[in-house]
């Protein structure tokens, strides 16, 4: 993989998140490509663990009981010393595709 | 960025009156030589001399009436998200320590009456969207001054008597790299050296030398690109994006004028190039200085020399979290440096050369082994993408971690804990995310595991050094997380994950003594004396990267275990 491919992979990710706006709410695309089985990869399993699968760092995802309202709160907003806000990094469209993974977790 | 101007413009230091006890009045200038020679009554630098000993030479408190030992003070420093990690230092009766956010304190050694307190702002924004945070693992002492640094790219400057801010320089653009500093500096000829955190992220984790007297930065070395050498070991100018913070604190050896440093894994951390990582996979190549042990010159931040003692690590085992042990024996001089795989290793302190490797866990296979003679890796496991077999050992957060161990001069026996414990892995093709703000790049899926010998466990081990010889053994029911210290009163102590503080016999692992601090210990453990009576120091209060991992995998205590507390506990004979 040439690092000018990596970059633009990344820029595509970016791009999908939020352009590096003074303001932390991203302009919000009408659809989203956001790639979440490679952002689990990346940074979300780092806490929960298999992918959203299991607890570990953080909780279970899988077949939780929070509404998609809490979720697209947390996600935004964070918790402090626990969950990082990436309100500046995704969209509404992201987050809803992030919920979307979310729900349709199943065991491996 | 609105936070970004509020950074520029805030600090705001609360100093308290300055009631100085009386050991204080006739005190010398905490200075190299000072901290070099380690005097017992004092903790001078985060493993208390640049020896590294983590090793008090009091002996009031013994193996004969530790049995006696109870709590003299404790101190709350408030806020303590993500528990209490840091590494207490005393000079001259005064003890300092540091909690989440820079929240840096003095106290009365011998009363814990409160000095004065530097509760720095932080830029909040930056915090709130940062992993590895908001904890601080220490500070430095030195030129009366005390050093910290920040999770949002900072190095302040205190008045050591009052906490009053001297200075602060600007070091890391934390809103948009995201690391900051969570590590203590050190300080050593008039430079206060300090590593950005981890190996998660797409930066170049450098380590800055600053002037002590004014702030301003005198050097940078950049860890994966610090070389035109080093930039030759990234495939595809992957060194842009490489990782390898130096997170944890180095040390100094006079002899040479060598800062001595760390540096963690590169990024992502699991690489899917299978055994041809050289030309192909994520960041082809050995990917210098990752995974290493460098050796800088103090003055210039100029590398002298190295060894990497991962090449092209792609399994998180960072060289970063291991203290340096100087240790002369037989006419040799030694440097033994624990990385984060579980292997100790012992170097020529002239230049790095590999005098011995050893295991101090028994579950590992990211290798078969390592050459004792060369350092060579042996028998490496490399991935490619996809769902791995069986268990990778040791698990993410290391067969040994950042917590310290200790090196016992009159025993000659180190004191250090290892972790048995694994994890499935499943490597996953990523690209790093750089903007609007850097982002974590782990490279897999993954989940903690029971080791191949059964279940998980610590545990505390007495050895030779260079040899790794085993004298005795402690076992403990989940991997202890907090620093070791030994002492010139045969007494070893381990701060354990469930709360309790035991004391063993240096000499023979007999337990003589525990208490319950009444949360899980993460931090460090320090040994001083004040007004005449030696007093014991650990922090105690759990949450965080490795911790957290404890209450889904191990229950309770840990399920039920108070989260974002801290205590500090002085102890002292009745």
């Amino acid at each position: 993989m040439k690092i000018q491919h990596a970059l633009g992979a990344a820029a595509v990710l970016a791009a999908l998140a939020a352009p590096a706006a003074a303001d932390d709410q991203p302009s919000a695309p009408a659809k989203s490509t956001l790639d979440v089985d490679q952002l689990f990869a990346t940074t979300c399993g780092f806490c929960h663990a298999n992918a959203g699968r299991a607890a570990g760092k953080g909780p279970q995802l899988m077949n939780t009981a929070r509404s998609d309202d809490f979720i697209r709160n947390r996600i935004k907003n964070g918790k402090e010393g626990a969950m990082p806000a990436f309100g500046r990094s995704f969209t509404d469209a992201d987050i809803d595709r992030i919920i979307a993974y979310i729900r349709a977790l199943k065991p491996q | 960025m609105r936070g970004h101007a509020k950074t520029l413009m805030m600090t705001v230091a609360v100093a308290t009156g300055a009631l100085l006890p009386a050991a204080t009045a006739n005190a010398q200038p905490v200075d190299t030589a000072r901290i070099e020679a380690g005097g017992a009554n004092d903790w001078l630098t985060y493993h208390g001399s640049y020896k590294g000993y983590d090793f008090s030479g009091l002996d009031q408190i013994n193996a004969g009436n530790v049995k006696d030992l109870q709590v003299a003070w404790t101190h709350i420093p408030g806020h303590s998200t993500r528990g209490l990690q840091s590494m207490p230092l005393v000079a001259d009766g005064v003890l300092y320590y540091t909690g989440s956010y820079s929240r840096t304190f003095a106290l009365d050694g011998a009363t814990g009456k409160l000095i004065w307190s530097f509760l720095p702002e932080l830029d909040d924004a930056t915090v709130s969207r940062q992993t590895h945070s908001p904890y601080t693992r220490g500070l430095a002492l030195g030129e009366g001054k005390a050093f910290v640094g920040s999770v949002d790219g900072r190095l302040f400057g205190l008045d050591a008597k009052t906490g009053k801010l001297l200075w602060e320089t600007k070091l890391i653009d934390s809103a948009k790299l995201t690391v900051g500093f969570t590590g203590a500096p050190l300080y050593a000829k008039g430079m206060v050296i300090i590593g950005a955190q981890g190996g998660e992220w797409p930066y170049r984790g450098p380590i800055f030398g600053v002037d002590a007297a004014t702030g301003a930065k005198k050097w940078e070395f950049d860890t994966t690109s610090g070389t035109d050498e080093a930039k030759k070991t990234w495939g595809n100018d992957t060194w842009r994006v490489g990782g390898g913070g130096g997170w944890m604190p180095g040390t100094y050896d006079s002899a040479t004028n060598t800062v001595w440093w760390g540096t963690a894994n590169p990024d992502p951390l699991y690489d899917w190039s299978g055994p041809d990582y050289k030309t192909t996979g994520a960041r082809p190549g050995d990917n210098l200085y990752t995974s290493s042990v460098i050796a800088l010159d103090i003055d210039t931040g100029k590398l002298k020399f190295y060894h990497q003692e991962l090449p092209h690590d792609t399994w998180d085992f960072d060289s970063a979290p291991g203290e340096f042990v100087s240790i002369d024996r037989d006419g040799k001089q030694y440097m033994v440096h624990p990385n984060k795989s579980g292997f100790i290793f012992v170097y020529d302190r002239a230049d790095a050369k590999v005098e011995n490797v050893w295991p101090i866990v028994q579950n590992y296979n990211f290798v078969k082994g390592i050459d004792p003679k060369t350092g060579e890796l042996i028998g490496r496991r490399d991935f490619t993408a996809g769902k791995q077999e069986g268990v990778l050992c040791p698990h993410i957060s290391g067969g040994v971690s950042w917590n310290s161990g200790s090196y016992n001069p009159n025993t000659g026996l180190y004191y250090k804990i290892g972790n048995e414990w694994c994890m499935t892995l499943e490597v996953v093709k990523t690209t790093p995310v750089t903007e609007p703000q850097v982002q974590l790049n782990i490279g897999a899926n993954f989940k903690i595991a029971n080791p191949p010998s059964g279940e998980i466990y610590g545990h505390l081990d007495a050895r030779d050094p260079i040899t790794g010889e085993k004298k005795w053994e402690v076992r403990f029911p989940e991997p202890p997380m907090a620093s070791v210290l030994s002492t010139a009163g045969n007494l070893v102590f381990v701060p354990d994950s469930r709360g309790t503080l035991h004391a063993y016999n240096a000499q023979t692992g007999a337990e003589l003594w525990n208490h319950s601090d009444g949360v899980g210990h993460q931090g460090g453990i320090i040994s001083y004396s004040a007004g005449g009576k030696q007093f014991i120091a650990v922090t105690a209060g759990f949450g965080g990267m490795a911790s957290d991992d404890f209450g889904p995998t191990f229950g309770e205590p840990y399920k039920s275990m108070p989260r974002d507390e801290g205590i500090l506990v002085v102890y002292s004979l009745k």
